[in-house]
């Protein structure tokens, strides 16, 4: 520092000190991620970078500023909206509309059961079907989807990480039968399974066999489809389980790393495969932090991928898809949410994404509807054609700020990085559980401060809207798209050729049984009419499949409480229930179906128990009967059933069932948590669901209000 | 009482408020707890209590499902009672072992009930002995209790159940050193997990380690100790598992020493029983007169000494 900065900087500071009272040490504010963020900065924070590089460009190493040199003054970044649902020709309606209003690529959720490899007529998956995705059971299903889109003109993204072989095989023949090679498709297959073991849960087979499906995968795009994406390296659902943005940016590229070995040691060359990989990344509401993470994934992954020896300028490039955080809207004050997702776009376009989905801001409540789905489209038209931000590359470049912020995410995430690689990367850490557990402990840490009020959440926590808005929903009767895909099975099922569809799926076991790429018989038996559902089990027989072992974090909510008086309130309410009635009440927290969205049911069983319940934990994936045993056995007080996946019209019906079942005198409550409609409210209530509990829904009322129905339902006895 | 005959129905909802109530701290669940139990005693049934027990990490969980999915294709009936740690500051549990029971917990021939510890000792609730009476009166054939970590646990387990298992992982040699001669007298079995992949050579290398150890250990008028080898992520060795605990049981009972063991049993939950209502007389007596906090400031102020202060009390509180 030079005299004279020096002494201007001590003028400010005095000034600073004098305004705010407060000594300029003490005005630092912390961030989930643990950095302390300056009231100010100056020119010589940009000293002694070890990370960023002060003065490169965009398009050159590092990276920083861009994938590209021109970026978005050529061509703008793709808006690609994920959506699907019900039947393949409801969704292939809607996607043609948005086609026609001015997206540009396709974005496809799947549902659950087609994720978890289960056909739509498997008992286990009945209340999933055509629920938070669309249901594909067949290479039929597959057609229908892309029904009028030109699979050689339009570049197609899945979200598919389970079933990937049965799905890309059937999009592969789709292609084909509507006369396009597959070499001309272009896209993306998620193919991500490590981040599921982490967070999202919708794997099918052990983390060894996943990785080298994930592997094969990789191997025959870098072959056969030059301009396919084999891989989007997923840190979206870290974030949205909870994780903080250094959590996302370290797992992720180390996931990264993993692939990469993962493909090598087929053989491959580095830059065989290398320049096909792409990323994925939340954006939450932490504007300038999520600008800065994806400056600093690139110019990690550029150090990464040199580290590995490639010598192809386009395998140390990270390109990335974008999308705003779906646990940052709430489902009270809705329409807040459409702000939320304004300036969640506005950081993943700074930050230099090259595709960007933007939430509908009903999506806390509902699946989007037309309307809402407009809204989110135009969020990012909007941007591109009204606020001129697509006309300098990279426009916070030498911010005093931006750039410091770069470097310091650089080198947490880095730290993280050399501690997963010391453990012996990624798929071991993943093993032992290390990951999930750090996400949860954020998770439940990020919780506790929008429940103490030290976070503000418009709408939820402050500034509460004294007259509610009700929001029109999209309503799926996933009974009838069941229905329909059962028929649709079953026709297929008696017009195929039997005998050569078995032949195919014996084939592919013996594939998995001699270890050889797996993509290439999986396509023959699509093409024979082979089932989503009986290619998967076809390699079950060989790999089994994957139940994971549920640790959990306790004390890190109750942490945030100390002295907090309507913690205190339940905590004592607790004892005095204990006092009463000999035992402290118990509650059984679970997910029904084939939702593996964890986050809400462990933060729940964790802060209940720091406030003194006794929580029982389900495993992933039970069926409305298996909940109904495990209650009795352990003579829970209450059931939590927490949904996300809007299964919970046909699920918890179920739930009552099998409680009165197995004991028609049961004297079980039950409450709901999670993603529900306000207009299935009442539904519920006539099932006897006692309480229901939306998202931004504070933990301590909750368990409150969970103690004083359990007291009230005992003293009717 | 209607609750017994439901019980012996099997009844799932039955037999759990019956547990409930064994396991209730409430006056008046204690005392009709002590009328079932005394009546579902007169008659036992025909289960096989087994204890498992095992440092963490070893597989303990995961042997369970995978054994007990074993017994129950075999058409057993099972009842596995495990016990969760209860957090010391803040009196709650997390209750997580059907999260690692997925395929049993299923099962319509299983019962799982998990308890929270609530600070008792040895890792088992008060109440897993009366929970094992119940589920025996209730039908089923064997029945597991689960215990936490190693140490205390064993010698409190041990007096719950019929046979008694150690669960240890490949390379576990150096613990033996730390188990020594204590858990030998309590462990009938020795169960090595994790015999598969990478691990095989040094799982065979940790039973026959065991092996030795344990032969010389073995009192000449004793069983031999027996030492497996299993894997339960493959469900390999399970026959063995199940063959030997049935061997144990025929020669026990052809011996007499599984009578002896059941009578020991009972000696020692009577005498526990005793020791815990005076041992509750005495604290309540020792609160209402007041004498620690009274004694210990007469020691502050040096007017007496720690122990002369002990044997006033103790004198003070047994008088009548």
């Amino acid at each position: 520092m030079t005299n004279k900065s020096n002494n201007s900087f001590n003028t400010w500071q005095k000034s600073f000190e004098k305004e705010t009272k407060k000594n300029y040490r003490d005005a630092k504010s912390e961030t989930d991620e643990g950095i302390d963020i300056k009231p100010v900065y100056t020119k010589d924070d940009l000293e002694n970078f070890s990370f960023v590089e002060n003065n490169s460009l965009p398009g050159q190493w590092p990276y920083t500023r861009g994938p590209k040199a021109s970026m978005y003054t050529n061509r703008p970044w793709t808006i690609r909206q994920y959506a699907g649902f019900s039947t393949a020709e409801e969704s292939n309606e809607f996607y043609k509309k948005n086609l026609e209003s001015g997206q540009k690529g396709l974005s496809v959720a799947f549902d659950l059961p087609t994720h978890r490899g289960y056909d739509s007529d498997d008992d286990l998956v009945m209340g999933d079907v055509g629920k938070a995705g669309v249901a594909i059971d067949t290479v039929e299903d597959m057609k229908i989807l892309f029904n009028n889109i030109p699979l050689d003109q339009m570049s197609v993204s899945m979200t598919m990480n389970g079933a990937v072989l049965p799905v890309l095989a059937s999009f592969i023949v789709a292609g084909e039968e509507q006369g396009v090679d597959r070499s001309l498709l272009s896209g993306t297959i998620q193919n991500d399974i490590l981040k599921e073991f982490m967070v999202r849960n919708t794997y099918i087979y052990p983390p060894e066999p996943s990785m080298k499906i994930v592997a094969d995968i990789i191997e025959f795009t870098s072959k056969e489809m030059p301009k396919f994406n084999s891989i989007s390296i997923s840190g979206y659902h870290m974030q949205e389980a909870g994780a903080d943005n250094v959590l996302e940016l370290a797992y992720t590229l180390a996931d990264g790393m993993e692939y990469v070995r993962a493909a090598m040691s087929k053989g491959l060359d580095v830059d065989d495969f290398a320049p096909r990989l792409s990323f994925f990344f939340a954006i939450g509401t932490d504007f300038f932090m999520e600008i800065a993470k994806l400056r600093a994934a690139r110019t990690l992954w550029a150090k990464i991928m040199k580290d590995f020896g490639a010598k192809n300028e386009r395998s140390l490039i990270l390109r990335t898809h974008c999308q705003t955080s779906g646990v940052s809207l709430t489902e009270k004050d809705p329409y807040n949410n459409i702000i939320r997702t304004s300036y969640e776009a506005l950081s993943a376009i700074l930050g230099g994404t090259q595709s960007l989905h933007t939430n509908s801001f009903d999506e806390a409540i509902a699946l989007p509807t037309d309307e809402s789905a407009r809204i989110a489209r135009n969020t990012q038209l909007i941007l591109q054609n009204e606020t001129g931000v697509t006309k300098t590359i990279d426009p916070l470049a030498g911010s005093y700020f931006v750039e410091s912020l770069t470097e310091e995410l650089s080198k947490k995430a880095w730290d993280i990085i050399e501690e997963i690689e010391e453990l012996g990367g990624m798929t071991k850490a993943v093993k032992a559980g290390i990951p999930k557990l750090k996400i949860e402990e954020s998770a439940t840490k990020k919780q506790a401060k929008v429940d103490s009020g030290s976070r503000v959440v418009v709408g939820v926590n402050k500034y509460k809207n004294p007259k509610e808005p009700s929001v029109d929903v999209r309503v799926i009767d996933n009974n009838r798209v069941r229905d329909d895909q059962i028929k649709k099975i079953q026709t297929i099922k008696e017009s195929r050729d039997k005998l050569a569809v078995e032949k195919a799926l014996a084939n592919l076991t013996n594939a998995a049984k001699d270890e050889t790429n797996l993509l290439a018989p999986c396509i023959e038996a699509v093409k024979l009419r082979a089932t989503v559902g009986e290619v998967s089990k076809a390699l079950e027989h060989v790999y089994g499949r994957h139940f994971a072992k549920s640790l959990s974090v306790s004390g890190v909510y109750g942490k945030h409480f100390e002295g907090d008086k309507d913690f205190m309130k339940v905590e004592k309410k607790v004892i005095d229930f204990e006092n009463a009635n000999g035992r402290r009440p118990r509650v059984l927290v679970v997910k029904i179906g084939q939702d593996g969205h964890d986050r809400g049911a462990k933060i729940v069983a964790t802060s209940f128990a720091d406030m003194g319940f006794d929580v029982d934990m389900g495993p992933l994936f039970q069926s409305p009967k298996d909940v109904a045993k495990d209650a009795i056995e352990n003579d829970v007080h209450a059931i939590g059933v927490s949904t996300l996946a809007a299964g919970h019209k046909t699920l918890v019906p179920e739930l009552m069932k099998a409680l009165s079942n197995i004991d028609p005198k049961s004297k079980i409550i039950v409450f709901v948590g999670g993603i529900i409609p306000e207009q299935d409210y009442e539904f519920l209530y006539k099932n006897n669901v006692s309480a229901i509990f939306g998202p931004g829904s504070n933990i301590i009322e909750c368990a409150e209000k969970v103690i004083d129905l359990i007291s009230d339902n005992l003293s009717k006895e | 009482m209607e609750l017994i005959e439901n019980i012996q129905k099997g009844e799932r909802a039955a037999i759990a408020k019956a547990i409930t109530l064994v396991e209730s701290s409430k006056d008046s669940d204690q005392q009709i707890s002590r009328q079932l139990i005394s009546e579902l005693i007169k008659k036992p049934g025909k289960s096989i209590r087994i204890g498992f027990s095992g440092p963490p990490g070893v597989g303990k969980s995961t042997f369970i499902e995978s054994f007990g999915s074993y017994l129950v294709t075999q058409n057993y009936k099972l009842g596995i009672l495990a016990v969760d740690p209860s957090s010391q500051i803040t009196g709650g549990s997390i209750l997580g072992d059907k999260t690692r029971m997925v395929e049993i917990s299923k099962n319509p021939n299983t019962f799982i009930r998990s308890t929270p510890s609530r600070g008792a000792l040895g890792g088992i609730s008060m109440g897993t002995r009366e929970a094992s009476i119940i589920l025996d009166a209730a039908g089923y054939d064997f029945i597991f209790i689960e215990t936490v970590g190693v140490g205390q646990s064993e010698i409190v387990a041990s007096n719950l159940v019929d046979i008694f298992t150690l669960i240890v992982g490949p390379g576990s040699g150096d613990e033996l050193q730390g188990i020594k001669k204590g858990i030998t007298e309590y462990a009938d079995i020795f169960i090595v997990n994790k015999n598969d992949g990478e691990l095989k050579i040094e799982a065979s290398k940790t039973a026959a380690d065991y092996k030795s150890a344990l032969s010389y250990y073995k009192k000449l008028d004793e069983l031999e100790k027996q030492v497996l080898l299993v894997s339960a992520i493959e469900q390999t060795g399970m026959e063995d598992v199940i063959k030997t605990i049935n061997q144990i049981v025929n020669q026990n009972k052809q011996k007499g020493i599984f009578e002896e063991r059941r009578a020991d049993q009972l000696e020692f939950w009577i005498e526990e029983e005793v020791k815990n209502i005076i041992a509750s007389d005495i604290t309540k007596r020792l609160t209402s007169k007041g004498n620690i906090s009274k004694y210990s400031e007469k020691v502050m102020k040096n007017e007496m000494s720690m122990y002369e202060a002990v044997e006033t009390i103790t004198k003070d509180t047994l008088k009548q």
